[in-house]
């Protein structure tokens, strides 16, 4: 394999990497557009969209190359963004050889997640608790909301492992807190039932792709940015819809 | 009051946990997430309506990730989402849901509009701060002027 074809290979391992773990489309684009001027490549164009990457340059030879990537899941894992970010920020100053790059992004992406998923259980709990306080202001709706958050969140990494469709184990997982949050209304913890509920539900909010559906579309990534709002539409209809089965079962 | 601030910090730092952000990096964006919050809920007592103050409190957000973001070299993602998320309109989205679950389909289609453009304003306010970082590097204008 050819000098251009090993840069080629890394360029996108590099940008699955970043669109995997939740980066904007146009730093992908942008990475890797430098990394491969980096490598020595002429005429470098990439297309990222949410599902794949294509990339094709120019070798010193007058050569024509391209090749496409497809990426099947998508993770939330800003670190390892930032991580693969610094990467080529280090490559393309000159700090890092070809090979040292490609080691360091195979480490970033065997690495695990910097914080055990316990945590991160802990983290939506606490986060659901403080979301039920700024939005109705009792204090007495927090540790039910703490509970709800924390069965939600849990029920949908368990979900996660045995249904492929996102959305559904997402409208389980919301159905589920729903269903912890007013049980723990009716047997008497908790006094105000819609702070409960929305504080169980915040940790199932689409932050990742809300933020960079806007982001995309004004930087005129026009495919995926309305790829990536369909994907934050339907996960937010899947949360509603959860919820009004377990209000609809349970209030009637 | 300061039970306020401190709440919103924890909830904006866990999710700043819950989307990985680096460690070192997590108390940033819960200060981000106060002010977005503040400026949220102190503006509407100016008499300003809540659709303008959420545009402002995620420009404010918006904002200060992009300069925090240029300053210590990472992505500006990575403020960005933590910050923008004490915004997100989840009361007026469930309002929306509850009334139409209760059948009352004008009340919901009136929460829905309030949702929606809620959630309209705060992209455009995070659109306004990215228009600030992005002078002269504009992307598809509608003439080419550049061409003598």
């Amino acid at each position: 394999m050819g000098k251009t074809e090993k840069a080629i290979e890394v360029c996108l391992f590099a940008g699955k990497l970043m669109i995997k773990y939740g980066a904007e489309t146009y730093r992908v684009e942008d990475t890797m557009q430098r990394m491969g001027e980096a490598a020595g490549m002429k005429n470098v164009h990439t297309f990222v969209t949410t599902t794949g990457i294509f990339f094709s340059c120019q070798t010193e030879q007058e050569e024509d190359l391209m090749q496409m990537i497809r990426v099947d899941q998508r993770f939330q894992d800003l670190n390892k963004v930032t991580e693969v970010n610094q990467v080529s920020r280090e490559f393309v100053w000159g700090d890092v050889s070809l090979v040292d790059a490609k080691k360091r992004l195979i480490e970033i992406s065997e690495a695990p997640m910097n914080y055990p998923i316990w945590f991160i259980y802990l983290a939506s709990g606490v986060a659901g608790a403080a979301f039920s306080y700024l939005m109705g202001g009792s204090v007495v709706d927090m540790g039910p909301a703490f509970i709800g958050g924390l069965i939600t969140i849990l029920s949908l990494v368990f979900l996660q492992r045995y249904i492929q469709g996102k959305f559904f184990s997402e409208f389980l997982a919301a159905f589920l807190g729903g269903v912890t949050a007013l049980l723990l209304v009716h047997i008497g913890i908790g006094t105000n039932i819609d702070q409960v509920i929305i504080g169980s539900m915040i940790p199932l909010v689409p932050g990742i792709p809300i933020t960079n559906s806007v982001r995309d579309l004004m930087s005129g990534d026009l495919v995926a940015g309305v790829s990536r709002g369909a994907e934050a539409a339907i996960t937010s209809l899947s949360i509603a819809a959860g919820v009004a089965l377990a209000l609809s079962l349970f209030l009637t | 009051m300061w039970l306020e601030i401190i709440l919103c910090f924890i909830a904006t730092a866990s999710f700043a946990v819950i989307f990985n952000v680096p460690a070192r990096l997590v108390w940033i964006g819960g200060c981000i997430g106060i002010a977005s919050w503040y400026s949220y809920s102190f503006l509407p007592i100016l008499g300003v309506i809540p659709v303008f103050a959420a545009a402002s409190a995620a420009f404010i957000a918006a904002f200060l990730s992009h300069l925090l973001a240029r300053f210590l070299h990472v992505p500006v993602t990575t403020f960005a989402i933590p910050g923008v998320i004490p915004l997100v309109p989840g009361g007026r989205a469930y309002s929306t849901m509850l009334a139409f679950v209760e059948e009352d389909y004008l009340n919901g289609l009136e929460r829905g509009i309030e949702t929606i453009l809620q959630a309209g304003a705060i992209a455009a306010g995070m659109v306004f701060a990215l228009s600030i970082f992005s002078i002269r590097r504009g992307v598809a204008q509608r003439y080419e002027t550049n061409r003598s």
